[in-house]
């Protein structure tokens, strides 16, 4: 967040803030006398979470491009078609740009959110060499991307509850299904417990006149 | 979690790494636990994989083709490969472990494709679904096998149902159609199996099973027979017309039925003969078919035409058993060349060679190896001269090189062989021919030609006809004569004219005619005298006569012909002799002489005619006593010729032939020679009779 002028965060003004009532208490207070509610100026494994469900929703992707997505049976056969088979199947048939949907929205974001988040975290972490402004442009383009991320699960859905047509043609749900949706939910998860403030807080303060009293904490 | 220098007081430096550890890490910690639990999970719980070796794996895909049991999906394709060496295709099934101890050396496994038979449509539902592979195996768990061939073609009892096994074997032209239905009184009862080629190639076997509980009827003496096609047979019964149903009539099928009763219960597996209809099998019922064959293979150098599958073989001229399939055989390495030699299977029917009717194949092989050791040996005959027919005669050969029955030849034991006799049955049958064109046939024709001839022409001649008739004609000549008016009447006549004389002579006596008159009279005396002496022979004709009918029943037949043709040489000699067929009517002429001179006598009583008188009554007694003369000659002619007539009739048969005709002849024979025998024996008595009429 850019702001013009010499702009002060709560946390340099020795301040923090109670998570549940909004009570403001100087920083160093454990609890909040108002509401009892423990008090941080960061939530201090706020980054475990992350990795935490990072690492869950990361498991789940494997199965969920392992197993087969969809079930399709026609009257003459079963079809078991898993994310990539069944692109490269439409690949095969020229529909490119079907296939080319499928691999952005089922391999391309979810692989590439998975980078994203991990990257965010490690930035925080031990630095990175993107500048700050690009990484908060990333935290917030992941957050965007993440409720869209159940479109599989959601054409999936869409196309098991329309094709039952008996024995000429039935499309049901594969496992992996199930498990693309985990992934989805815990990458958002992840996503959600990153606090975007720890981009900035690994930075020295920008040109900002140093206070008496020195940084806040 | 800042690396800022805290201004505030320090907090403790190092927490725990508990502390430190979100508790939100329990859900990655679970979520592994969980993938780690469900993955031991599954691989504890898979079944052992399943190696099923295909010829082909056509329509199996690793992941997709199911192995079904029952039409219960028990297991899953994993892969698809070759086994060493490419030759099979080797397939890996995830097997249930449910089922896995029950997979063992018994199991069948098949896949299961479309399938269009006559007997309908299978596998219908691997069109939609996809092939799938189907295993059968029993319900006893007797360990897991992994290593299975698969079958190419469903094993015959696919549904797993109880019922008999036996093995079937075309005899004659009975065929095997794969599937086809057994067919009991229309039912369908059981299946045929899979056909091949027996180990020797003679007979065809095939599988066959008799679903329960219909397995109960086959016994050890049912017969089966061919229902398939149809069968038309036209007899004095009409036209008929047969076949069992459409389905057999198309795609074949076999019946069977237990013809008659008190068969014992057969064992699985036992082998059963199909013959080609009903009545060949209901014959084999009677036949002499107890006992299973001895299939010998002999194996002849000479490569000939003529013998063919159901000759017979012979031994010592009595019918043992058949040849049961021919086929040429090369072997250099066996026989040291290249060419064809002839290998002909025997089936030799052990009850047959008077070993008993139950006499075991076995038995029959330690006999005929026993004989063979002794110089029995097969060898080809001719069965017959005219079509060329050969047979295979097992034979004792003295000067035979030593052999012996090979028991462990390959496919049947090898009976040692020896050369064919068709050469020398040919060379017989040449010399045969040589020797019967040598004969002199038409030499003998020529003569029994000619001796025929003659026996037609003597048989046929007029003469040998004429015999019976001649005779009789003789006979009844000789009665003419003898019986003439003219002869009765001659004593009559005879005694007018004495009676006349002697009013002459008394006259005479008045007169001067007593001289001559006695002259006359020693005349007539000496003529009686002379007739007297000729009647003598009489009674020993008459005598030969009755010997002659007492020889009548005996006359030899062969020489009956020279015989009566002597005979009739005589009795036309007889016949011609002027003297005998002058005999009455010169003694007529006579005696009217004498009466018309006595008349003139009489009349005229003219005294000077009287010498005159008395000179033709000389002449006339000189005729008679001429006559009389020659009448013993006569008398011996007939004498000579019934004697010869009484040879050729001694032992003739009177019944028959010639004799019937001889038989009324001799009668008149007889007839006649009494009449002459009366003559005689009035003439005998009273010789003066004849001069003087008294």
């Amino acid at each position: 967040m850019e702001v013009a002028g010499a702009l002060r965060t709560a946390r340099e003004m020795g301040l923090v803030a109670c998570t549940r009532c909004t009570r403001v208490w100087p920083a160093g207070t454990g609890r909040c006398a108002r509401c009892g509610q423990r008090l941080h100026s960061r939530e201090p494994k706020a980054l475990q979470r992350v990795w935490a469900f990072w690492a869950v929703g990361l498991m789940a992707y494997v199965p969920a491009n392992l197993w087969p997505m969809l079930e399709t049976r026609t009257l003459v056969s079963t079809q078991h078609s898993t994310i990539v088979g069944g692109a490269v199947e439409l690949a095969r048939h020229g529909n490119w740009g079907i296939a080319l949907v499928i691999l952005t929205a089922s391999v391309a974001i979810p692989v590439g959110k998975f980078l994203a988040i991990a990257s965010l975290a490690l930035g925080v972490r031990h630095g990175s060499a993107l500048p700050q402004a690009r990484r908060q442009q990333l935290y917030e383009v992941v957050e965007y991307i993440g409720r869209w991320s159940m479109i599989d699960v959601f054409v999936v859905a869409i196309l098991a509850s329309l094709v039952q047509l008996g024995a000429v043609a039935q499309v049901s749900p594969g496992p992996a299904s199930l498990f693309f949706a985990l992934s989805v939910i815990f990458t958002m998860l992840s996503a959600q417990g990153f606090d975007s403030r720890l981009i900035w807080d690994a930075e020295p303060a920008p040109l900002a006149p140093p206070l008496p009293g020195g940084r806040p904490a | 979690m800042t690396d800022l220098p805290p201004e505030t007081p320090v907090e403790p430096a190092r927490r725990s790494l508990l502390q430190r550890l979100s508790i939100v890490w329990v859900i990655p910690a679970a979520a592994l636990a969980i993938a780690l639990g469900v993955a031991w999970n599954s691989y504890a719980e898979r079944g052992p994989l399943l190696e099923l070796t295909f010829q082909t794996a056509s329509g199996i895909r690793a992941g997709e083709t199911e192995l079904r049991f029952r039409d219960v999906t028990v297991g899953l394709v994993e892969s698809v490969a070759f086994t060493e060496g490419l030759d099979r295709v080797l397939v890996g099934v995830r097997l249930d472990r449910d089922v896995a101890e029950y997979v063992d050396d018994d199991a069948q496994f098949w896949a299961v494709r479309p399938e269009v038979t006559p007997q309908g449509v299978r596998g219908l539902e691997t069109v939609l679904s996809g092939t799938f592979i189907e295993g059968i195996w029993d319900d006893t768990a007797e360990g897991f096998v992994a290593r299975h061939a698969a079958a190419t073609e469903p094993p015959l009892n696919r549904e797993g149902r109880a019922g008999l096994r036996l093995r079937l074997r075309a005899a004659g032209t009975a065929t095997f159609t794969e599937n086809a239905p057994i067919v009991y009184r229309g039912i369908e009862v059981g299946r045929i199996g899979r056909a091949e080629v027996s180990a020797d190639g003679a007979t065809v076997e095939a599988e066959a099973i008799v679903f329960a509980p219909h397995d109960r009827l086959i016994s050890s003496s049912t017969r089966f027979w061919d229902t398939s096609g149809f069968r038309f047979t036209l007899g004095p019964g009409g036209a008929r017309l047969d076949f069992d149903s459409i389905a057999s009539l198309v795609s074949g099928g076999i019946t069977f039925r237990t013809e008659v009763s008190g068969g014992t219960q057969v064992v699985p597996e036992a082998l059963f003969t199909v013959y080609p209809d009903e009545g060949a099998a209901r014959a084999s019922v009677f036949g002499a078919e107890a006992g299973e064959a001895l299939t010998l293979t002999a194996i002849f150098d000479e490569n000939v035409a003529g013998l063919a599958v159901d000759a017979p073989v012979d031994l010592g001229g009595i019918r043992v058993g058949r040849v049961a399939a021919l086929s040429g055989i090369v072997d250099s390495a066996r026989f040291g060349d290249d060419r064809v030699r002839l290998a002909v299977t025997l089936a030799i029917r052990p009850g047959q060679l008077g070993l008993g009717e139950a006499a075991a194949a076995g038995a029959a092989l330690d006999y005929l190896a026993g004989r063979v050791a002794e110089g029995l040996r097969a060898r080809l005959v001719t069965a017959s001269i005219l079509t060329g027919g050969l047979k295979v005669e097992l034979v004792e050969i003295a000067d035979a090189p030593a052999a012996t029955l090979d028991r462990s030849a390959a496919p049947n034991p090898l009976i040692p062989t020896a050369p064919a006799r068709i050469a020398d049955v040919a060379a017989t049958a040449e010399g045969l021919y040589n020797r019967i064109n040598a004969l002199p046939i038409e030499q003998v024709m020529d003569s029994a030609i000619a001796a025929l001839d003659n026996i037609a022409r003597l048989t046929g001649s007029d003469d040998i006809r004429a015999v019976p008739g001649e005779v009789r004609a003789l006979l009844g000549e000789a009665r003419g004569i003898v019986g003439a008016e003219e002869t009765q009447g001659l004593p009559a006549r005879l005694s007018a004219t004495v009676g006349e004389l002697e009013t002459l002579v008394g006259r005479l006596n008045e007169s001067d005619a007593a001289g001559r008159l006695s002259a006359a009279i020693d005349a007539a005396a000496a003529a009686a005298g002379t007739v007297e002496s000729s009647v003598e022979g009489v009674p020993e004709l008459v005598a030969r006569l009755t010997a002659i009918a007492a020889n009548a029943e005996t006359v030899p037949l062969d020489e009956l012909a020279n015989r009566l043709s002597a005979l009739m040489d005589a009795a036309d000699r007889l016949i011609d002799t002027d003297a005998a067929r002058a005999l009455p009517a010169d003694l007529s002429a006579a005696l009217a002489e004498l009466r018309a001179v006595l008349a003139e006598l009489r009349e005229g009583g003219v005294v000077e005619n009287a010498n005159a008188t008395l000179a033709s009554a000389r002449a006339a007694a000189d005729d008679i006593s001429a006559a009389a003369q020659d009448l013993p000659g006569v008398l011996a002619r007939a004498q000579a010729v019934l004697d010869e007539a009484a040879a050729t009739i001694r032992g003739y048969d009177a019944a028959r032939g010639v004799g019937r005709d001889l038989g009324p002849a001799i009668r008149e024979v007889e007839r006649a020679a009494k009449a002459v025998s009366d003559l005689a024996r009035t003439l005998e008595r009273n010789p003066n009779s004849i001069l003087f009429g008294r």
